[in-house]
């Protein structure tokens, strides 16, 4: 499953931006202030709106009036459309999910709410959830491709006033549209490392498949892939050793009181150093490994500047890496700052944010004919954005 | 001791290098990479690197993609820099048209390098018998391995396998290491011994 394109109508400070054909390993550059962050949180947004309510997504945001763009009409709604790809019984469709909130006496409302596929290769998209202030339908049995529009079984439903009906159909694996895309925003991740918690000793209960987003279980996913997944431990190290010098091995290390911790070994000494004494670089390239080699990638994942603490010529492999687990099955959106890092990225990936009048814009490294034409000359990426050919993008 | 330096336009032509000259001279001690961003990068700076270079006993590579541009045209280009530099005997040579093609030239190391299978019997294929001809190697190598080739890892992990005895289909590749062979005709190592008489 891959997002295809995505569409805000009054997010913030995305009064009307469209991102299309998204690329598996798509990177946004962007002065400070431009829209960055903004954009990424929209999957937390929706992933807030689906397992609490709106009214609790938009309160934690600052309220309606605060996530609606300023400037936008009273009766303008918020708007959130992402198309993704998605095989449904052995074809890829492309599905739609829109939806629109706005308010009403002081309360938040979902105006509308649709999903959206064609059915056959001809012929307008179906709708197979469509719900407007709370009623709406649900086709009951979308799979049944042979038969026609007027067989298929509506289910009619109601549900509150402020709650997705995503949230609740999206559990049943018969809504199949509707399940993927629930489990897609259920499971995207963004990953906003805090060394600090990743660090020092961790209770040894339990195990965790993944990485939390602050790394803080840097310890038990470790031991995880130690004990499990031997042939992808090694290629964890095999990366440490190629970028770290010094480094020869990492051991997860069970102490006598139960508790977790990683143990750095250098080729040149016998003992063993505790992570405590290791650099914050030294762990972060060794959580990103752990990440990147997550043996069920994360649908989407997000990844906030990831060239803090990193030796710059690091930064191209890292991009590589990145590539890597996008082709794995997940899509990866990076945010970064880093021309090293866009060093190694080709046309396709590269998008930047700019404000005018206040509004974020979202353009393309492919659609700049410059760009394009030096690209195909030989240039390379951070290069170009260096040298100014990002129209906007720079803070003046 | 000869020091050796490559001019570079990008890192990934840095790793196929590394990876070839381990076993082309392993005598060839102190080899340097000056790795430019990108061509217009290279091609702005590359005068005043080889002008400025200190170290006595130096030889130089001066080594870029030829891409959209006329083989001949670029290859002028590089020689008449070199010349201004004060550098005329430095070895300038073009990937025709580009790193990857050297990839193509020899299947069967990206198909060890990658860990891919059944790429090797395809170089007798209409394309790959003559790679140099192709004008977008490097789609057309992400296109083969399924997305496996990546630039830089890629070329690491390929380059190791590179045969150097001639048998690559990329003649560009060939001349390349014809011509580093022959630069280096009297260098000495770190012993003092002297290297390719």
């Amino acid at each position: 499953m891959r997002i295809e394109s995505l569409r805000l109508k009054n997010y913030k400070s995305f009064r009307d931006a469209t991102m299309a054909d998204i690329p598996p390993l798509c990177v946004v550059v962007g002065a400070n202030g431009t829209g960055k962050t903004t954009l990424f949180g929209v999957f937390g947004f929706l992933k807030d709106c689906m397992i609490h309510n709106v009214r609790q997504a938009l309160q934690v945001r600052g309220g309606f009036r605060e996530v609606r763009s300023r400037g936008a009409g009273e009766d303008e709604c918020i708007e959130i459309e992402i198309k993704f790809r998605l095989d449904i019984v052995g074809v890829e469709r492309l599905v739609t999910y829109l939806v629109q909130i706005g308010e009403k006496r002081g309360r938040p409302v979902v105006r509308r709410e649709v999903l959206r596929y064609k059915r056959a290769r001809y012929g307008a998209p179906y709708h197979f959830l469509d719900f407007s202030n709370g009623s709406g339908f649900a086709i009951t049995n979308e799979e049944d491709f042979n038969k026609s529009d007027e067989e298929l079984d509506r289910e009619e439903q109601k549900v509150a006033s402020d709650t997705l009906a995503i949230s609740g159909l999206g559990q049943f694996e018969r809504f199949k549209a509707a399940n993927a895309f629930r489990s897609l925003i259920e499971h995207w991740h963004v990953s906003d490392f805090h060394i600090s918690q990743a660090r020092g000793t961790k209770d040894a209960v339990g195990i965790d498949d993944h990485l939390s987003p602050s790394g803080d279980n840097l310890q038990l996913v470790a031991r995880n892939i130690y004990e499990n997944h031997p042939k992808v431990f090694e290629e964890i190290l095999q990366g440490m050793r190629e970028r770290v010098p010094g480094v020869s091995s990492v051991t997860p290390k069970l102490t006598d009181d139960g508790r977790l911790l990683l143990q750095f070994q250098d080729g040149a000494f016998k003992d063993p150093f505790v992570d405590r004494f290791v650099s914050d670089g030294t762990i972060k390239m060794f959580a990103y490994l752990v990440l990147l080699h997550d043996p069920h990638p994360h649908p989407l994942l997000c990844v906030e500047e990831p060239e803090n603490q990193l030796y710059p010529t690091l930064l191209e492999e890292l991009a590589e890496e990145f590539r890597d687990y996008a082709m794995r099955g997940g899509q990866v959106l990076v945010s970064t700052h880093s021309p090293d890092f866009l060093n190694a990225l080709r046309l396709d990936e590269v998008f930047w944010l700019r404000k005018r009048d206040g509004y974020t814009q979202i353009l393309r490294a492919r659609d700049d004919q410059q760009v394009a034409a030096y690209m195909a000359d030989g240039d390379r990426m951070g290069a170009l954005w260096k040298q100014g050919f990002f129209a906007g993008a720079d803070p003046r | 001791m000869t020091t050796l330096v490559f001019l570079l336009e990008e890192p990934s032509a840095r790793e196929m290098l590394d990876g070839v000259m381990q076993r082309l001279m392993p005598q060839m001690t102190d080899i340097r990479f000056v790795v430019f961003e990108g061509k217009q990068d290279m091609m702005h700076g590359l005068e005043r690197k080889l002008r400025g270079w200190l170290a006595p006993d130096t030889r130089f590579v001066v080594f870029r993609d030829q891409d959209s541009a006329d083989c001949h045209d670029v290859k002028q280009a590089l020689v008449e820099i070199c010349r201004r530099a004060g550098r005329p005997d430095a070895l300038t040579r073009v990937a025709c048209r580009e790193l990857e093609s050297f990839y193509l030239g020899d299947l069967a190391a990206v198909e060890h390098g990658l860990e891919l299978n059944g790429l090797a019997t395809r170089q007798d294929g209409r394309k790959y018998r003559s790679p140099d001809g192709l004008n977008n190697a490097k789609e057309e190598l992400i296109r083969l391995t399924g997305g496996h080739y990546q630039e830089r890892a890629g070329s690491r992990s390929i380059a190791r396998h590179l045969r150097i005895d001639g048998a690559n289909r990329s003649r560009s590749f060939n001349v390349l290491l014809a011509g580093i062979q022959r630069l280096t005709r009297g260098a000495t190592g770190a012993d003092g011994q002297v290297i390719g008489e």
